[in-house]
């Protein structure tokens, strides 16, 4: 068989990989070990949320499927932080898991380009150190020009529930032995990660009465610029734990893989089991578990926030001492996987494995965690499998242009330990990177790719139009202190003018209420309500976002400063031998690359700093 | 002594002398030089080897005797053998580059190196020793930790790990003290670096020059008895109770006459402008009234009845001086010692700051100040800006220590 790309795996990272490189004109070839676990949810059966809600909105903005997908399994929307500015907007979509699969495993079929094929991939083969095929299980081969690795938890998986342990890649299914071994040998260097998931419930063995109902929101907001509406269909509930629950953990605590040695991987720090929780926050009298449907038709239901691997009979007293779960009826049970990921640093900023070329990753097998990161990564991967098969340069984007860029960079740059979950925090750049302008950042690249189509982006443009022009109309529109004047800024913005001033210089005062401007402003009546208050915020950030823009400047142009060819490292006094070698081994070209070598010192990029404007002024 | 170092320190102290043995570490050794300097010409040699050492590299320390020939011989042959000389301050920004000192540890150096008083050496020890980056690691670190609970109730909504905005901007007042404590000793240390610069004024005669020879405990002003001998403005430095004290004396005041005398006079309108100390002599053989001066806002004054012994009496708050009979001059030095203490602060007070931190610290403060905790996302911009300020000063990444921060004090679910 062969083939332009193949896909390992067909996960969030895997069918994002698959359906774009496909869609920019390559013949594709998607391995999976279970057709039918095409698009999975194995844990939260949910899309977005803060910092992953923006990664979805990028990735739909490239014309990636992950927010398309969500919006038509979604139950429930809920926008987190949405009385605060759009740079903290958390779009999230509860998803029926079935329905998601469902959606695109027939994208997947139906797209010109691909074939979909079941089978296990033992091992890649190359040539000259070039990858030119994989091996699969049956003995087939399958030549490839590229090849994208999106193993997730299936490598060398192993799950754990109490005592018991199995090999495998998720609850019922099997681990993916060979092609790690593989990975080692053309050079990569593994580490050994962990994460878990929660038990999942019968929807019926619950007493509703006794736990809290959480509705979605008024406007439920769509991701994907394909969809034109979207609505709520269910509602989740949530609970509290009570103090017996410290008691029944620390009593039973020997008997967890995690405390006991069984594990060896790293967990994330963001997503602790809830032992885990018990152990490090012993004075959390409570913890909030939200409980979800997984299926508009199904039983099962989701406890979000009780992730675990403690042995079944643990799990069903923690869970069972909780009020409204007395009864529970466990479907599943909750189990922690430990499996292999590439070490960070071993990829370039196009997801090229750097060892072994013909090669990308992408997913949680680069040590990510979350659908969100995975669809991100398998998308920029999909596309730079694509621009590499034409000869053309790969898709980088910066960490001052996109979330996708945050993730990429320190995916590739910064040594993790644990898996690694997307949070605004994580971007220097915050303010300018709100869901609000994801679609102006990364749209016309989408376009220019193919993957979006010119009339969406053209529609889309008047949109911006119509905020721009907004928001310059309250910039510059005088208000002078008339009663008239005063009247209306009353009635709008429920504050008194005394002196001439703009509707902007109004808007800023800390006594406005935004959202109530919003929906009042005259000039902004035109606008739909989302709008209105992205101008509003616009507004009200902008000596802020100019501020940032020129931090993203003055990096950029630190990042870009240019290191000549013939520049000798040996030649710079102060410089410790560790660098020299970093510099010498990697020969950076900019300052930007060498700050990011492993072992360059911030004084030692001072020092290169300072010898580089030097340079310039003699 | 000659230093040396860099990966060839060895190679090259090898071929100043023999009997070096690079593989005893740490040891001071006894070695002989060669070529032209010896037979028989010995030194101590101490090897060290990375990354234990002052900078952090292989090491060698020659210990010479101090015969301008042998050290001379000694530099030329290792610059022969392939050693460059040091430029100002390399060793220490080579330390600096090996993280054996951060940035302000090398400030402290530099400093420590230009002491010219008990308390500049006293400062810049303990900023040597660290104290000024333990101090700023506090002040950071509790920056952080309000910035990480901004950032966990922004990243974390779900789970209603909403911060209390007053937590936050108490938290930051409290910042902002310690900034401004940690400024106000940089403002002290300053002034101790350029000394605290007290003034003699008064009348013609009045024993300002007396006053100022005997401070300085040799002559240097001509003493003479007729009004108008100082014509000039005099300064010397000196040391009060540990501090650099720059004292000035200035011509008599009101004296009317020649070219050199108006000069002088305007010279010392000048010098009161920039005293931190007035010391103000009212003679006690005239009959005029005690002279009303117009002094810079902040400056102490000490009031003082010079020539007491000629005469009784005096004022309310006049110290009686006098000259002749030594009469009230070591209440005088004392009551001037606490003053110009009383400007500097004590070595054991507060950590003092130099000018560059200074900056960065006002920096911080600037933008704390402006800090909007009703709405956390700018809120916490402003705490980065403020962080970054401080960033300067040590250097480090920030983005990964919030994070830890959020999840030392936060329990999230997915």
């Amino acid at each position: 068989m062969r083939a332009d790309v193949v896909v390992v795996g067909a996960g969030h990272a895997g069918c994002e990989a698959a359906i774009a490189a496909a869609r920019m004109g390559a013949r594709v070839i998607v391995v999976t070990l279970s057709r039918a676990r095409v698009g999975h949810m194995p844990c939260n059966p949910a899309v977005g949320g803060v910092g992953k809600g923006h990664l979805v909105a990028e990735t739909d903005a490239l014309g990636g499927v992950q927010g398309w997908a969500a919006d038509r399994a979604g139950l429930q929307f809920k926008t987190l932080n949405r009385s605060r500015g759009p740079a903290v907007w958390g779009p999230r979509a509860q998803c029926d898991k079935n329905r998601y699969s469902q959606l695109l495993r027939g994208l997947l079929l139906g797209i010109h380009g691909v074939e979909l094929i079941e089978a296990e991939v033992v091992g890649l083969e190359s040539d000259d150190g070039r990858v030119v095929a994989v091996r699969l299980g049956d003995g087939r081969r399958v030549e490839a020009r590229a090849v994208i690795v999106t193993t997730g938890t299936f490598l060398d998986g192993v799950l754990h529930t109490g005592p018991e342990r199995r090999a495998g890649g998720r609850e019922d299914e099997p681990a993916s032995r060979g092609l790690g071994n593989s990975l080692a040998e053309h050079g990569l260097e593994l580490r050994r990660f962990k994460t878990g998931t929660p038990p999942r419930l019968h929807r019926d063995s619950l007493d509703y009465s006794r736990l809290t109902e959480e509705q979605g929101d008024d406007e439920p907001r769509p991701f994907s610029w394909r969809t034109r509406a979207v609505r709520n269909r269910c509602l989740c509930w949530s609970a509290r734990t009570l103090e017996v629950v410290q008691r029944i953990i620390e009593d039973n605590l020997h008997r967890s893989p995690l405390f006991s040695g069984q594990i060896v991987g790293i967990g994330p720090r963001y997503c602790p089991s809830i032992e885990d929780k018990v152990v490090r926050f012993p004075h959390h009298r409570e913890h909030t578990l939200f409980i979800e449907p997984e299926g508009l038709d199904g039983e099962s239901m989701y406890v979000n926030g009780l992730a675990t691997s403690l042995p079944r009979d643990v799990q069903e007293r923690v869970v069972r001492s909780v009020p409204g779960l007395e009864r529970a009826e466990f479907l599943r049970y909750g189990y922690a996987v430990e499996y292999d990921v590439v070490a960070p640093g071993q990829v370039s900023a196009a997801l090229t494995a750097r060892a072994v070329p013909g090669l990308w990753l992408a997913g949680q097998v680069l040590g990510t965690s979350g659908y969100e990161e995975a669809a991100g990564l398998g998308l920029l991967a999909g596309i730079n499998a694509a621009l590499a098969l034409r000869g053309e340069a790969p898709l980088v984007v910066g960490r001052d242009e996109g979330y996708l860029g945050v993730l990429v960079d320190d995916v590739v740059h910064v040594e993790h330990r644990e898996p690694y979950r997307m949070l605004t925090s994580r971007a220097e750049h915050r303010l300018l990177l709100g869901i609000d302008s994801a679609r102006e950042r990364l749209m016309a690249r989408g376009v220019e790719l193919g993957l979006v189509p010119k009339r969406a982006f053209h529609v889309e443009h008047l949109r911006w139009d119509a905020r721009e022009r907004a928001r310059q109309e309250l910039e510059r529109t005088r208000l002078n202190p008339s009663t008239e004047t005063r009247d209306a800024v009353r009635r709008a913005c429920r504050v008194e003018i005394t002196a001439p001033t703009t509707w902007a210089g109004v808007l800023r005062r800390t006594d406005v209420d935004p959202a109530l401007a919003a929906a009042g402003l005259e000039a902004l009546s035109d606008l739909p309500s989302e709008d209105r208050l992205v101008v509003v915020s616009r507004v009200r950030y902008a000596g802020y976002l100019e501020r940032q823009r020129k931090e993203v400047a003055r990096v950029r142009r630190l990042r870009e400063a240019a290191i000549p060819e013939a520049f000798e490292p040996r030649a710079l006094p102060g410089l410790s031998r560790e660098v020299l070698e970093a510099l010498e081994r990697h020969r950076p070209r900019s300052l930007g690359e060498a700050a990011r070598l492993p072992g360059v010192t911030p004084a030692a990029v001072a020092i290169l700093a300072g010898w580089l404007s030097r340079r310039r002024e003699v | 002594m000659v230093r040396l170092s860099g990966s060839e320190a060895a190679r090259i102290a090898g071929a100043v002398c023999s009997g070096l043995d690079p593989d005893r570490p740490w040891r001071a050794q006894l070695v002989e030089l060669s070529g032209d300097l010896g037979p028989g010409e010995r030194a101590v040699a101490i090897p060290y080897r990375a990354p234990r050492s002052a900078t952090g590299e292989d090491m060698v320390e020659l210990v010479l005797h101090g015969s301008p020939f042998v050290v001379g011989r000694v530099l030329e042959r290792c610059v022969a053998a392939g050693a460059r000389p040091a430029a100002p301050g390399e060793f220490t920004r080579r330390a600096v580059a090996n993280g054996k000192l951060d940035l302000l540890q090398a400030e402290a150096v530099r400093d420590l190196v230009a002491a010219e008083t008990r308390f500049e050496y006293q400062s810049a020890q303990r900023q040597l020793s660290g104290e000024l980056s333990r101090e700023l690691g506090r002040v950071r670190g509790e920056l952080i930790a309000t910035l990480a609970q901004l950032e966990a109730g922004l990243d974390f909504a779900a789970q209603g790990a909403d911060p209390d905005p007053d937590i936050a901007m108490r938290c930051l007042a409290r910042v902002g003290q310690e900034i401004d404590r940690l400024v106000s000793g940089g403002e002290r240390r300053e002034l101790a670096r350029g000394g605290v610069r007290v003034v003699l004024v008064g009348a013609p005669n009045a024993g300002k020059s007396t006053l100022f020879n005997r401070l300085l405990c040799r002559p240097r002003a001509i003493v003479a008895d007729a009004p108008g001998t100082t014509r000039d403005v005099l300064e010397a430095t000196t040391e009060i109770d540990g501090v650099k004290t720059v004292l000035v004396d200035t011509a008599g005041l009101g004296v009317g006459g020649g070219e050199v005398e108006r000069e002088g006079v305007a010279r010392a309108g000048a010098a009161l402008a920039e005293a931190h100390v007035a010391v103000v002599l009212w003679p006690a053989d005239t009959a005029q009234g005690p002279p009303q001066l117009a002094l810079p806002p902040g400056g102490r004054r000490l009031l003082v009845r010079s020539k007491a012994d000629l005469a009784p009496g005096g004022g309310e708050g006049w110290l009686r001086v006098s000259a002749r009979t030594g009469e009230g001059f070591a209440e005088l030095e004392a009551r001037l010692a606490s003053v110009v203490r009383e400007l500097v602060g004590h070595e054991d007070g507060p950590v003092a700051v130099g000018a560059r931190h200074r900056r960065a610290l006002e920096r911080a403060r600037a933008e704390l100040a402006a800090v909007d905790t009703g709405t956390p996302e700018l809120a916490a911009e402003g705490v980065r800006w403020a962080l970054a300020a401080l960033e300067e000063l040590v250097g480090e990444v920030l983005t990964e220590d919030v994070l830890d921060e959020v999840f030392a004090t936060f329990c999230i679910g997915k």
